[in-house]
């Protein structure tokens, strides 16, 4: 199981390149974030939420409210071209502490 | 059936969003709950358990809206208090005293009367003092209305409306019993009726007019913000 610390930081990374894919709403963005990492990466609403409202003031991310067939209305998000630009250091810095633990540890397919 | 827009908007109450997203923001959330709640009665739990699971995603109400708050406005912390108290109460506190110092030099005279026996009663101070007493509920009133307009909570309201009392207590509650036993040039004859007399009289009395004016103004404020969420969402 992943550290607090360690979700925090990664929690960017993750809400990024999973909007890399396609523009998801707050709840399709957790589940899916949850299933890809099977369940070592899930938000609660304290975490997800605030981390979204800050990525687009940063112009990350962008919200718009749409109307799903059901009549309900969600807010959905997209990567912004500044969020496509952020993803690529990110995951850059990510990868290169990864494989530094890996060498450090002797572990491998971390 | 779960209502969970009500059901966020109660526990989100108060939420303080600059240009008004609380509203949207408790719909964003409803919505997620609702999704959630959903999709575990899909998954065959009972209406209870998908509910109570749903709302396991809050571990801490007052924890997420604070999150919300600090990741929506773009004011820092300590921008927040100097807005919401700093500010209200210097401004409050400079107003008093500038205040009382016009009344000493502009205002009434002082009252000179006749008392039985032939002698003039003087009182000066009363004078002074009943007049700075008559204006405090408006200065009270500006740092209320300062202090919630900068998103001030209840508490933050309360110390800058009644601020400029706080020098007073100070001298009370600290420099007079110290004065008394550090200083042997201060009278110690003071009786502890004119303590509380003093006491009473400038820091009592002045928290209770600045509260006058400012308890009303946070008292409307509050009905509007509320009347502003409830239509909103």
């Amino acid at each position: 199981m992943i550290g607090t610390g360690v979700k925090k930081g990664t929690a960017e990374l993750a809400i990024l390149s999973v909007l890399e894919d396609r523009p998801l709403h707050g709840y399709e963005l957790s589940r899916r974030i949850e299933a890809q990492t099977k369940g070592s990466l899930s938000f609660s609403l304290a975490a997800l939420y605030p981390m979204l409202y800050r990525m687009e003031q940063r112009r990350w991310i962008r919200g718009t409210w749409e109307t799903s067939s059901n009549g309900r209305r969600r807010r959905c998000y997209r990567l912004t071209p500044q969020g496509k630009k952020k993803l690529q250091p990110l995951r850059a810095e990510w990868l290169e502490l990864f494989s530094a633990l890996q060498r450090l540890t002797k572990v491998s397919n971390v | 059936m779960y209502d969970w827009r009500l059901l966020v908007q109660q526990r989100l109450a108060g939420l303080l969003i600059e240009g008004g997203g609380a509203a949207q923001i408790v719909e964003e959330l409803a919505g997620h709950l609702e999704e959630s709640y959903q999709s575990l009665l899909r998954d065959g739990l009972s209406e209870e358990a998908a509910a109570r699971r749903a709302l396991e995603r809050v571990n801490d109400w007052q924890d997420l809206k604070r999150k919300l708050e600090s990741s929506r406005n773009k004011e820092t912390i300590l921008n927040k208090r100097v807005s919401q108290f700093w500010f209200p109460a210097f401004l409050t506190l400079a107003l008093s005293m500038v205040l009382l110092a016009v009344i000493q030099i502009f205002g009434p005279t002082p009252w000179v009367g006749p008392m039985p026996g032939g002698r003039l009663r003087m009182t000066p101070v009363a004078a002074v003092y009943v007049s700075w007493l008559i204006f405090l509920p408006f200065i009270g009133a500006l740092a209320a209305y300062l202090s919630r307009r900068a998103g001030g909570r209840t508490l933050a309201l309360f110390f800058s409306v009644v601020f400029p009392v706080f020098p007073y207590v100070a001298f009370f509650v600290i420099g007079l019993p110290l004065a008394l036993i550090l200083d042997d040039k201060v009278a110690h004859n003071i009786t502890l009726p004119a303590f509380f007399v003093g006491l009473s009289a400038w820091v009592i009395f002045p928290a209770m007019a600045l509260l006058a004016g400012g308890w009303p103004v946070h008292y409307f404020a509050s009905r509007r913000l509320d009347a502003g969420q409830g239509s909103g969402s």
